[in-house]
């Protein structure tokens, strides 16, 4: 099978100049550059600072001592375009070097139809570009469409919906590359060793240039094109480096300020990292104590890549790219599949198997294909139904990701607390009771206890705390949050809450002051608490999730307290204006005025005119009013769905201090009230 | 005009009206030139920022009354600014590092440090030693008193230390034994009284007897409380005649009615709805111990006697878990679910015993 997969990969040229062509790729893969190959056109040019400018000469060099002939490499790239035909074309003679190539290569997609990710997506970005070239409807956006975010989990077609569009509404992408093969530049030229430059000053030049300079080497694709351009940022410079940082968001800040007739839309795309659970104490391990705010900057996102009033300003759009849907992503590998096994002998991998890959792709188109190819290479021994058990093993073992538990079957998992010989509930399919048996019958039944320990009495739980905690998509700190958000609907009685609250409160206070002192047993002693309080079985009155309030009430704290700071300014500075009489001035702390200042305070509302040179603030409403309403059972928090995600909890800030305002709730704050709209170049001119 | 609070407080260890023996002390103390660090303790609204002021005019004169706040921005070792207010003259520098969250220990000792290495060099200064006055002592993490404790010794030559706590038992052993402990006690009923009608002559109208009272009996030893309410009353009612209703903060009554809450029903939609009002005493700023300890004291004012130790006993518990902990609401509900537990089994045992 293995020498038929390349086929496709060399068109046409592969036939005719075999050994070139491929030798051509691969010494350009190993210089650290893609000139456009395989997987491009010849529109896109991906662009090395130090060849594309300064240097290129020498590159080009290379590449015609490497290849016979520089017309060689425009025959071939001539040639590129050819690819979505290459599907169809027949090829035999091929040598092996192609046999490298991913499928994920290999079948990229070409067209928009062949583009899994969910249309209307396609439809954002591809508006956003029209309106970044054409001005949109009034002809005016251009000036506003500057910066396109592509943010979401890896695998969704970021990257690929670009690229698709780059070609089909014909445009050159280009492409910063964090260059790590310098070092092979310098020693070839041995001469200039002084001009050394860091890495982001090429970088800045390469925006510079790349915004405002056009591209000599542009074929003739790059005429048609009209000299439509965007600057393509994956590759990002090492911005948790915070001067990197600064210095990057002042040249994004430039590059959005430089007024140009024509500018050159820049698409930056961030793949979401997720948490894991314990992830937060690693990093705050890292950063050496306390890590605050330094735990924050460790993750590269939306926020710690773009400043953030460009974030919430008009000339950033972000569309976010959702995980792609198992329906979408099971066409998609169908598609491919009968493409790959049109032509080859071999039979396409069982119905089950691509069943267990998009299961457990989690979205991940790429892992997808990456699985699906290593399904279509390996042979798996034996015959029928211990065959098919092996390859589930097998297949599970590749594919699983780690975070495949969505948030809310965690929450389930737990909270339900199945455990053994439940009754089966009213709506479990024959397929979930044989589960449930399978599960059962690897239990062990729990020991019986000694008479005086008989409370503690539980069946043997389904629950799997080992997994849950490998697959866990949160960290223990938001995950306790989640189930004291959420416990009190599962229990009949407040005795199993009480249980359930004190270990929420042991699990908080236990370890020390310092992050080594940090007990790693938390999450699962929060799941084992969990589960052992817990009635069984749970009573079943459709409990639905919710998110925590905590953060919102975080907030309401940090406004409430830069209030009493504002209060107690006030009272200052009424002293110190008055000369000699700053008796006292320090001594207003925080806690006396929240505590004894109200009433007064009130008072002087409540009367209009002022004893007072300047009126206390009005802010002071925030710490000192307090009316008692009874609210009922009502609960304000905002549901958890199904398909939410624990990011934008998480960007709240769990800061282990909580009188001090959280640099990502300023931003979230920012990015509540950046609502630019469509219409709003009208009001412009 | 600022509040009579600020307005009418005493200026010098002579004008103050109460505790006349430890002014008479603190006179001698700062006459004798050889100043100790001292810690100040006693119940809040007792006068204890009073006496330390009083105690600098009687050290360095007037010139303690220039004051001016300056905003200090402190790095933490993660590279966090910290910003924190200090009041400050030429011969003290006043500091409440628990603004500073967990980085108090940092705020010590930068400061400290810096005011210790810097000789007083205003040749006419009475004494040769600078004074750092730290308010809420008793809220110092482990780590700011540890480092409290070396600098205390170090920098005698120079510097003297301050402290002004409610209590002592929070602070480390070694801090107490390097201070000379000054206990300013709550003022007695009539000293309370005494006061707010000085006040009262010193603002120009005269407090009726029975208002005076009420207000003392209310504020329960706290005079700044006490000068507080009486302000309060007399913007609402300008003769201060009449029955008068002395209004509670709102944080309070809102606290009597969360006990309330929880001794009415037990359940757990009752404990969501309590925790509700708890994330919004929380967001209101009230600190959670004040919280726990309105609750409890009310809470125990309600239930059967035998229940009232171990209601209480549970409140220090989760205290401690509270301080201990990141997210004060699980403990704050810990002890509520708790209360409500115990308050049930209660009724659940008499009922039991009937009919035996």
């Amino acid at each position: 099978m293995a020498p038929k997969s390349q086929a496709q990969t060399q068109p046409q040229v592969g036939k005719r100049k075999p050994t070139k062509s491929s030798s051509l790729h691969r010494t350009v893969r190993l210089d650290g550059e893609r000139i456009p190959s395989s997987s491009a056109p010849s529109r896109m040019t991906r662009m090395d600072p130090l060849t594309a400018f300064s240097k290129s000469v020498t590159t080009v060099s290379t590449v015609n001592k490497i290849n016979a002939s520089q017309s060689q490499g425009q025959k071939f790239k001539g040639k590129g375009k050819a690819k979505i035909q290459e599907y169809e074309s027949e090829n035999s003679g091929e040598d092996g070097q192609a046999a490298g190539f991913l499928w994920v290569d290999k079948y990229e997609p070409m067209t928009e139809a062949q583009l899994a990710v969910h249309a209307r997506k396609v439809e954002d970005v591809r508006r956003w570009f029209d309106e970044a070239f054409e001005g949109g409807p009034s002809g005016k956006l251009t000036k506003y469409r500057r910066i396109l975010v592509l943010t979401g989990p890896s695998g969704t077609g970021k990257t690929a919906t670009v690229r698709v569009l780059a070609k089909e509404m014909g445009f050159e992408i280009m492409e910063w590359k964090n260059t790590i093969g310098e070092a092979q530049n310098f020693f070839s030229q041995e001469s200039n060793t002084s001009d050394y430059e860091g890495l982001f000053t090429k970088f800045e030049a390469f925006l510079a240039r790349a915004s405002t300079c056009h591209n000599i080497f542009a074929s003739s694709s790059a005429q048609k094109s009209k000299n439509r351009r965007i600057i393509l940022l994956e590759d990002l410079p090492n911005i948790l480096h915070s001067k990197t940082q600064t210095q990057f968001h002042e040249a994004l800040h430039a590059l959005v300020s430089a007024q140009s007739a024509n500018p050159v839309p820049v698409v930056i795309i961030i793949s979401d990292s997720g948490l894991r659970g314990e992830a937060t104490d690693e990093r705050r391990a890292e950063a050496g104590g306390w890590g605050w705010g330094k735990d924050k900057t460790q993750i590269i996102d939306v926020r710690t890549v773009l400043p953030k009033d460009l974030l919430g300003g008009q000339f950033v759009t972000e569309i976010s790219f959702n995980p792609i849907a198992p329906t979408l992503l099971r066409k998609a590998l169908q598609a491919m599949l009968s493409i790959h096994f049109s032509r080859s002998s071999a039979s396409a991998p069982s119905k089950e198997v691509l069943d267990t890959i998009v299961e457990s792709a989690n979205g991940d188109i790429r892992s997808a294909i990456m699985a699906l190819q290593f399904a279509c290479i390996i042979e798996f021994p034996g015959r029928g139904k211990k065959r098919l058990g092996e390859q589930r093993i097998v297949l599970e073992a590749v594919t699983r990701r780690e975070q495949s538990l969505a948030l809310f079957h965690l929450l389930g998992k737990v909270l339900y607390n199945k455990r053994m010989g439940d009754p089966p509930s009213a709506s479990a399919s024959a397929k979930d009771l044989q589960k449930e048996r399978d599960i059962d019958a690897a239990l062990k039944p729990s020991v019986k206890l000694p008479v005086h320990l008989h409370q503690h009495d539980r069946r043997a739980s389904r629950v799997n705390v080992e997994s849950l905690y490998a697959d866990s998509p949160i960290d223990t700190s938001l995950f306790s949050l989640y189930i004291h958000q959420n416990y009190t609907q599962f229990c009949n009685e407040v005795e199993e809450s009480e249980d359930l609250a004190d270990w929420l409160s042991w699990i908080d206070a236990s370890g020390g002051d310092m992050w080594y002192q940090a007990n790693p047993h938390q999450f699962h002693l929060l799941t084992l608490g969990t589960l052992h309080s817990l009635p069984s079985p749970v009573p079943r009155r459709s409990q639905k999730y919710y998110k925590p309030e905590f953060f919102g009430f975080l907030q309401k704290e940090k406004d409430a307290w830069d209030s009493v700071c504002a209060t107690r300014d006030w009272l200052i500075d009424d002293l110190l204006s008055r000369d000699g009489s700053g008796w006292r001035a320090g001594g207003w702390t925080k806690n006396d005025v929240v505590l004894e200042v109200g009433g007064v305070l009130k008072a002087q509302d409540a009367i209009q005119n002022s004893k007072y040179a300047r009126p206390p603030p009005p802010v002071h409403k925030l710490f000192s009013q307090m009316t008692f309403t009874r609210t009922g059972n009502t609960v304000r928090a905002s549901q958890l769905d199904e398909r939410d995600d624990f990011q934008a909890d998480q960007q709240l800030g769990l800061d282990r201090d909580l009188d001090m305002v959280s640099p990502s709730s300023i931003y979230k704050m920012a990015e509540e009230k950046g609502g630019w709209l469509e219409s709003d170049d009208i009001d412009e001119f | 005009m600022s509040l009579w609070v600020d307005q009418y407080r005493p200026r010098s260890l002579d004008a103050l009206s109460y505790h006349h023996g430890l002014s008479e002390r603190l006179k001698a103390l700062a006459a004798s030139g050889d100043f100790p660090h001292m810690l100040f303790y006693g119940p809040s609204g007792a006068g204890k920022k009073t006496r330390i002021s009083c105690t600098l005019k009687q050290l360095f004169g007037s010139g303690v009354e220039k004051l001016k706040i300056d905003q200090r921005v402190f790095l933490s070792p993660s590279k966090r600014k910290i910003e924190i207010n200090i009041v400050q003259s030429n011969y003290h520098i006043e500091i409440t590092p628990s603004e500073a969250g967990n980085y108090d220990r940092v705020v010590i000792q930068e400061l400290l440090k810096e005011i210790a290495q810097t000789q007083q060099v205003d040749m006419g200064a009475k004494q040769r030693f600078k004074v750092v006055i730290i308010n809420e002592a008793d809220s110092l993490s482990r780590d700011a008193q540890a480092a409290l404790r070396r600098t205390m010794e170090k920098y005698m030559s120079n510097m003297r230390i301050i402290l002004c706590a409610n209590s002592t038992s929070r602070l480390i052993a070694p801090i107490k034994s390097r201070c000379l402990l000054m206990r300013v006690a709550a003022p007695s009923e009539d000293e309370m009284l005494a006061v707010l009608q000085s006040v009262a002559r010193r603002v120009g109208f005269d407090l009726p007897p029975e208002a005076g009272t009420k207000i003392v009996e209310d504020s329960n030893g706290n005079l700044r409380k006490a000068l507080l309410v009486l302000e309060a009353l007399k913007m609402q009612s300008p003769d201060l005649t009449g029955p008068l209703s002395i209004a509670k903060p709102d944080w309070e009554v809102y606290c009597h009615k969360v006990a309330d809450l929880i001794v009415s029903e037990q359940s757990p939609a009752r404990v969501m709805e309590v925790r509700t009002k708890f994330y919004e005493l929380l967001s209101h700023c009230i600190p959670p111990t004040v919280i726990l300890k309105t609750v409890a004291e009310r809470v125990v004012d309600k239930v059967d006697e035998s229940l009232k130790a171990d209601i209480m006993h549970w409140a220090a518990f989760y205290e401690v878990r509270m301080r201990n902990g990141n997210k004060k609401i699980y403990h704050l509900e810990a002890w509520v679910v708790k209360v409500m537990s115990l308050y049930k089994q209660f009724f659940y045992n008499i009922d039991m015993s009937e009919f035996d």
